[in-house]
């Protein structure tokens, strides 16, 4: 433990190792769950699937985890490097490069967008007086503190807040339970339109977000200090997420019927807010908040950390802690001017952000990696 | 008095020598040179070096049949037992009779023989040992014709004697608190640890005070690494004088831009002996009751030593409230503000009438009222702290007058807000560690500012840079937050839960990690079998 105390950076023989830190696989899965669960609970997830959200969610599971198991390869192939490093010794350094920044940009673009998503979401459910940029700007310095201090601490204080987080969600779980507000005849009938709707769904929302998006985790695997328990810790991390947040989905249809849930701007908000036990527990909007900022911190941490030790690693910056500040800044500017008002926002996220990065960056790249490198590794070993 | 000291040093070195700049008084003050041989010479340079202070005793007398050997002991009025001195020391020279004729070093032998009634006899040649010896309770012989010394130890002197801690005060539990004797509180530690590993180090800190700082722990169940780090922390002091332990514990610390405590300190030996036997290591400082305990966890501030005595359901429930106390005494008037001025929607609906009503006289906005409370009540507090006892019951009155109804009648206050303070003052009274209370009253007003300028959004936002600062702190490169961050399942009996006894099968993970297994795993207590007569029962 001593031996490795202390986040110090050494250049090691030239290639740059970035904090000297090892998290275990359980903190790896804390993490993935946290991230996954991110703002995923909170935004209308697969909503335009009404009463078969929670099919769509699964699905959309099913179909991430196949997704995952292309980075899971990868990773085998290389355990002790990032996405960025080992991209340009699959493809050449000069096309690894470009696709480096690209992807640096894509992690530091995410992160603004779901920055933007949580200020807009505490602006207009709690804060209507205050600017944007205010709440946003709170969020972004808590981000840049975290992330200065490095992944080890942002696993640790991840194992304290899932479990602040766990007990919020059972004891809400339960209060809902017990308000007699969960109908579940607003579930059926199940597949009312047929299997369309559902994949239509899956291909369009619940599989890029959040599953597809443990792309970013391609960049801190190879902090683990176990890498043979990471592919499972993934793997339970997703499924645990997948499982909660199909029922939260079903729970939130069930409480506010299809119709008023897939119209919801903050579907899990609404359900909340009609919880009434014994007089007392009542308008626990305090719950969903906690939620709110617990999963967007972790979210946009994640992101933000992703990004800023793939640019270090990209431009030969030995401490990741140099960039955050310019980088942070940047991600602050970032989510305030990507679009002009809520509703743009949106449709950039369900059209542009989908298509023209979501399916390529996290799906065709990857595949055409994994394939690039394993017939590399076959050619190379038959030449020997 | 610094000038003083100044103006008394510079005299002194134009006296002796002549040196540079030095801030350690001792080492320009004393050179390590030999003793000369002649008794007069030696004599006149101690008088010259003390400033011929009077508590500086010089007896002199003459040994030999014929009283031809001229003699002088030196000790320390008031550091020395006297009656030692003077039966073990300077009754068997006088009683002896001196063979007459004797070497030089024939008679150095013959002393220490006749000195054989007294402890930690030594030969000391050169002066700054002399020096040491004599200011540490020692009475130093010198004798005409040689250039040496000899040392008796008679410390001695008044002390205060054991008395119950002041502190971290037990229902149940040993009486008996740390003295300011060193000497006296690492005994208090050997007769509960009665085992030859349990090893003792002495080092002396200080230039010029020259403080007897020990660090204590259990060969074999301490981990190495951390006993040379803090060795290795400890030889780096370079100060010029130690006090109190606070003084080690501020320049061996990890991080010194915190609010949260990184090294244990207590008063109760029984808490040493208990953090010792998990492997950790104990620093005594001369002169103070309060003896240090690192590494320290997070966790480590909530756990009363009264948690291992009771029972554990009991233990449990009491941890439980403790972390509850703590997070009334952070963030109680946070919330008030919050919830008053951003999230009236929470708030039961008669409630926040009523609310509403008393804060119709007030003039001020949540935050302010709450800050001039708040600052009121630190005032008063500070007051009774420092305040002799009989003046400290009038603050009590006037506080109480004051705060409670005259200022709620004049309508500075809602009498909401004086409940909220009440509840704060009393939660952060009621934490088993001051150290981790006064932290919490710091970070308090922190919050209670974010809390009037974002609400809850605000309050959040300060509790999760907390967290994170708390999950990056390290205690002699322990992290602070284990095992609850880095969670660590084995561990888990002994943090916020406190398990049966018997169960309590391994020490601390990461403070140790070699000699893990404390006790044998099947000693739960039951019942005994029902024997056989009463199982074939009745009459």
């Amino acid at each position: 433990m001593i031996g490795e105390m202390g986040s110090a950076q050494t250049d090691k023989g030239g290639e740059i190792q970035l904090e000297r830190i090892k998290i275990n696989a359980r903190q790896m899965f804390v993490l993935i769950v946290l991230f996954e669960h991110g703002s995923a609970i909170v935004i209308p997830l697969g909503t335009s699937a009404k009463q078969d959200v929670w099919i769509a969610i699964l699905l959309g599971l099913a179909l991430g985890l196949l997704v995952f198991s292309v980075y899971g390869r990868l990773f085998r192939y290389y355990p002790d490097q990032p996405l960025i490093v080992y991209m340009q010794r699959i493809v050449g350094a000069p096309l690894g490069k470009l696709l480096g920044i690209v992807y640096v940009t894509y992690f530091l673009y995410i992160a603004a967008r779901v920055l933007r998503d949580f200020g807009e979401l505490l602006l207009t459910f709690a804060y209507p007086e205050t600017p944007l940029f205010v709440l946003n700007a709170i969020m972004a310095l808590v981000v840049m503190y975290g992330a200065y201090k490095g992944l080890e601490v942002l696993a640790r204080t991840g194992e304290l807040f899932l479990t602040l987080l766990y007990v919020l969600a059972l004891s809400g779980f339960v209060l809902v339970l017990v308000s007699g507000i969960v109908d579940l005849s607003q579930l059926q009938p199940v597949l009312e339109e047929g299997w369309n709707r559902v994949w239509k769904t899956v291909f369009t929302e619940t599989l890029y977000v959040p599953f597809g998006e443990m792309i970013v985790f391609t960049m801190l695997f190879p902090y683990t200090n176990n890498p043979a328990k990471v592919n499972r810790a993934a793997i339970a991390g997703m499924v645990f997420t997948g499982v909660n947040l199909a029922v939260i989905a079903a729970i939130n249809m069930a409480v506010l019927g299809p119709d008023a849930a897939s119209r919801s701007a903050f579907p899990l908000l609404d359900t909340i807010r009609r919880v009434q036990v014994a007089h007392f527990f009542e308008r626990l909007d305090v719950f969903f908040m906690i939620a709110l900022i617990i999963g967007g911190f972790f979210k946009i941490s994640i992101f933000f950390y992703a990004g800023l030790v793939g640019a270090a690693h990209l431009f030969g910056i030995s401490r990741h802690q140099r960039i955050v500040y310019p980088l942070g800044l940047l991600v602050l500017l970032l989510s305030v001017a990507i679009a002009s008002n809520y509703a743009e926002h949106i449709y950039e996220g369900l059209k542009i952000v989908t298509f023209y990065l979501h399916i390529p960056l996290q799906i065709i790249i990857p595949v055409l990696l994994l394939v690039i490198a394993a017939i590399r590794r076959r050619f190379g070993q038959s030449t020997k | 008095m610094l000038f003083q000291w100044g103006m008394s040093r510079q005299k002194k070195r134009m006296d002796v020598k002549q040196e540079g700049p030095d801030h350690s008084g001792e080492a320009s003050d004393v050179p390590q040179e030999p003793l000369s041989a002649e008794l007069a010479v030696n004599i006149d340079i101690i008088r010259q070096k003390t400033g011929e202070s009077n508590d500086v005793v010089i007896r002199r007398f003459a040994l030999g049949q014929e009283w031809q050997i001229k003699a002088a002991i030196i000790f320390v009025d008031g550091l020395v037992d006297e009656k030692n001195v003077y039966e073990f020391v300077l009754t068997p020279l006088l009683q002896a009779s001196f063979p007459l004729a004797l070497e030089e070093k024939e008679r150095f032998q013959w002393i220490e023989k006749k000195l054989a009634a007294v402890g930690g006899v030594k030969h000391i040649s050169d002066w700054r040992k002399l020096f040491f010896e004599l200011f540490s309770g020692a009475t130093v012989m010198l004798i005409d014709g040689v250039p040496f010394a000899i040392s008796a130890s008679t410390k001695g002197g008044e002390y205060r004697s054991i008395e119950e801690p002041q502190t971290q005060i037990a229902v149940r539990g040993p009486r008996e608190g740390f003295t300011e004797s060193l000497r006296t509180n690492t005994a208090m530690i050997r007769r509960r640890i009665r085992n030859p590993n349990l090893w003792l180090e002495t080092m002396q800190i200080g230039t010029v005070t020259q403080t007897d700082v020990a660090i204590m722990y259990i060969k074999g169940i301490a981990n190495n690494e951390i006993i040379e780090e803090v060795k290795a922390r400890l030889r780096r002091i370079d100060i010029d004088g130690v006090l109190e332990s606070g003084y080690i514990e501020q320049l061996i610390e990890d991080q010194t831009f915190t609010t949260f405590p990184t090294t244990y300190h207590t008063e109760r030996p029984d808490i040493v002996a208990a953090n010792l036997l998990e492997g950790r290591v104990a620093v005594f400082v001369e002169g103070t009751p309060f003896v240090l305990v690192a590494p320290a966890l997070f966790i480590q501030f909530f756990q009363a030593v009264e948690d291992y005595y009771a029972r554990f359901d009991i233990s449990t429930a009491l941890r439980f409230l403790r972390v509850l106390i703590f997070f009334i005494s952070l963030v109680a008037p946070a919330i008030y503000i919050a919830a008053t001025t951003f999230h009236q929607e929470m708030i039961p609906t008669q409630l926040v009438i009523a609310i509403a009503a008393q804060r119709e006289a007030v003039p001020f906005p949540g935050f302010v009222e709450a800050l001039v409370m708040e600052v009121t009540f630190e005032i008063l507090r500070e007051a009774g702290v420092r305040l002799p006892r009989a003046v400290g019951q009038a603050v009590s009155i006037v506080g109480a007058l004051v705060i409670g109804q005259a200022a709620v009648e004049a309508g500075f206050v809602s009498s909401a807000m004086v409940i909220v303070v009440s509840i704060t003052a009393i939660a952060s009274f009621a934490t088993p560690s001051f150290a981790i209370a006064i932290s919490a009253r710091l970070i308090r007003f922190g919050l209670m500012f974010l809390a009037a300028m974002f609400g809850f959004y605000g309050i959040m936002m300060g509790i999760l840079v907390m967290t994170i600062h708390l999950c990056s702190l390290r205690s002699f490169g322990v992290p602070y937050m284990s095992p609850l961050a880095p969670f660590i399942p084995t561990n888990m009996g002994d943090t916020l839960f406190r398990l049966p006894t018997w169960m309590f099968r391994e020490r601390p993970r990461l403070i140790n990690q070699k000699n893990i297994v404390r006790q044998s795993g099947d000693q739960k207590p039951e019942p005994p079998a029902p024997s056989r007569q009463e199982k074939g029962g009745g009459s």
